[in-house]
């Protein structure tokens, strides 16, 4: 038998622990300078206690316990964090700033370049609202990707309550059903415009949220692509997410960061958690998101309490490829060097003195032998 | 982001090659060379890369990045179901996926159905296949093959085959007759999502695309 490893998962051997311990370290650090707590979150979850929170966005490894209860292996973070906030902590500890770094399993299709196993980098901010709050994610996001060594990222913002609060009133107008509208929400979240084009079709859809829909993906740019948008759906009464969403992006113009962070208004989400903000962020040469986050008010009342939340998570190993696209690994590879101490052995003890002394003073140390030396000449 | 590279844009090899060129040409770009690539299957032009791939492989190179966007048949599009932004309908390159059957053998699927409780059914594209026939109610064995589908039913192999087709001379010819229809296609224009969402070139692109179909 030929001792392979599960397809999609791999061994992470010491040149790239190193390179990947040190991505973990930098960002962590920057995460936790911006006031955000250590969480770790169990492996293994009950599938059912997750779903409450909402759809479950990929499909899980899933196994039964002895107890018959059937658990997945955490395809994400973002739903455990909202069970444990509103399971474990109270109210009075709002706002929660929470940070993580947790490996993630997901059944993918064989033969699509996909591994099953990844790490995530994220954050979660539950109890915190309001457009302050989206910048401080926006923000942290930045600075983290900054801290991991990525220099040329973009970070694209959309927020969801435009297409919602739109595709309401195609139902209530009575033209359309609930099935088309979420027909419309995936091909939005697919990014199939001819599909949004063949869907405005619809008989009795009014023009004018027809004419909407089909420009709402193309709209892209600087603050001015929010007011474009305004002007579109402001006529047919639809104000939802783009007060705060212009509120959000004055603060990321006055930090002078447009060149990395704009607005596109074809990022929206179809699960069914976010209810605002939703961003996505993406470096050249990778062709999909690295990270993506946003707001989700609502997930924690799936699990019994009430608090708005917004946080992000992004991939250790897209980060890492991003890197070797930007050819600024080297750098980051280069370790403490390391003193070999050789164990003569009249007298071994001594070695080992020597070698404690050493590292006391910060220097790595390992050990030597002079007869295995000799041996393998 | 900075878009000084020149944007990488694969292209399908064989029936949709020609109008394919002929429209970028007309968007605008630079398609000199590529009329007559002869064996080169990559061809860079004053603004742009352009690598010439087999239809179904188009969005694969795209959802990985290898290239920035991409002209590709919808019906490769529908079978991978991969991540990847569709932008436009270029509507040349129509075609049909349809199911058919030998024609002096009609209705024999249907009763060999009924008594068997599985339909049998050759084609190039088991994605579709099966999800049309999930849809439809009907349990499905589906035999892939790799080409010359319409001898699967000749063969025993299978009862039905679903397979594309322009014009349904080749099915005619092969005395297959067509029983239903599954999905039509035509030519689009794509992106992966990183790309279209940092780079404006391909959406001005698109806008260009649109304004020409």
């Amino acid at each position: 038998m030929i001792p392979i490893t599960p397809r999609g998962f791999k061994d992470v051997l010491p040149r790239e622990a190193r390179w990947r311990e040190s991505i973990v370290t930098k960002t962590r650090e920057t995460l936790a300078l911006w006031g955000y707590a250590p969480i770790e979150t169990p492996t293994l979850e009950v599938l059912e206690v997750l779903e409450l929170g909402g759809t479950l966005t990929s499909t899980p490894f899933k196994l039964f316990d002895a107890d018959n209860e059937l658990l997945v292996l955490r395809p994400d973070v973002t739903l455990q964090v909202a069970r444990m906030a509103a399971s474990r902590l109270k109210k009075e500890d709002l706002p929660l700033r929470l940070r993580y770094a947790e490996r993630v399993y997901r059944e993918e299709e064989s033969q699509r370049a996909l591994s099953r196993q990844f790490t995530q980098i994220g954050v979660e901010a539950i109890g915190l609202e309001g457009a302050y709050a989206d910048a401080e994610i926006i923000l942290l996001l930045t600075d983290a990707l900054k801290a991991a060594g990525l220099r040329d990222f973009t970070i694209a913002l959309g927020t969801v309550g435009v297409l919602r609060e739109l595709l309401d009133l195609c139902v209530k107008s009575g033209a359309v059903n609930a099935e088309w509208s979420n027909d419309m929400l995936k091909a939005f979240h697919a990014g199939n415009y001819v599909k949004i084009e063949q869907l405005t079709q619809a008989q009795g859809l009014c023009s004018n949220y027809a004419d909407v829909l089909c420009k709402l993906p193309t709209i892209t740019g600087k603050a001015q692509a929010i007011a474009q948008v305004e002007s579109m759906v402001a006529p047919l009464g639809i104000v939802d997410g783009l007060e705060q969403l212009a509120s959000t992006y004055a603060i990321i113009e006055v930090l002078g960061l447009t060149s990395q962070v704009s607005i596109d208004f074809s990022v929206v989400s179809a699960y069914d958690y976010y209810t605002g903000l939703v961003f996505e962020a993406y470096a050249p040469g990778l062709g999909k998101a690295l990270g993506n986050g946003g707001r989700y008010d609502r997930m924690l009342e799936g699990f019994g309490a009430s608090a708005p939340a917004a946080g992000f998570a992004v991939s250790l190993e897209c980060i890492m490829q991003a890197l070797l696209n930007e050819e600024s690994v080297e750098q980051a590879l280069t370790t403490k060097p390391l003193l070999t101490v050789n164990i003569e052995d009249a007298n071994p003890a001594a070695a080992f003195v020597a070698a404690a002394r050493m590292r006391a003073d910060g220097q790595a140390v390992s050990f030597g032998s002079t007869s295995k030396k000799a041996e393998e000449k | 982001m900075t878009n000084t590279a020149p944007l990488k844009i694969a292209l399908p090899k064989g029936a949709l090659y020609k109008d394919s060129v002929e429209l970028l040409a007309k968007a605008g770009l630079d398609t000199s060379g590529l009329a007559d690539p002869g064996r080169l299957l990559a061809i860079t032009t004053t603004d742009c890369c352009f690598y010439i791939v087999r239809p179904t492989d188009v969005p694969v190179f795209t959802s990985l990045g290898g290239v920035d966007c991409a002209i590709c048949g919808h019906d490769s599009l529908a079978e991978l179901g991969l991540d990847l932004i569709e932008m436009v309908d270029l509507k040349f390159g129509g075609c049909r996926f349809v199911v058919a059957e030998p024609a002096d053998a009609s209705n024999k699927a249907e009763s060999r159905y009924l008594r068997r409780g599985v339909m049998r059914v050759a084609t190039k594209y088991p994605s579709i296949t099966q999800a049309y026939y999930e849809k439809k109610g009907v349990q499905v064995e589906i035999v892939k093959l790799h080409g010359n589908i319409e001898l699967a039913p000749f063969c025993g192999l299978a009862d039905r085959v679903v397979d594309i087709t322009a014009t349904g001379t080749t099915l005619r010819e092969n005395n297959l007759i067509i029983v239903d229809e599954v999905l039509t296609s035509t030519a689009r224009f794509v992106g992966n999502t990183a790309s279209v969402r940092t780079d404006p070139r391909i959406r001005a692109l698109a806008e260009r695309l649109t304004k020409l179909v």
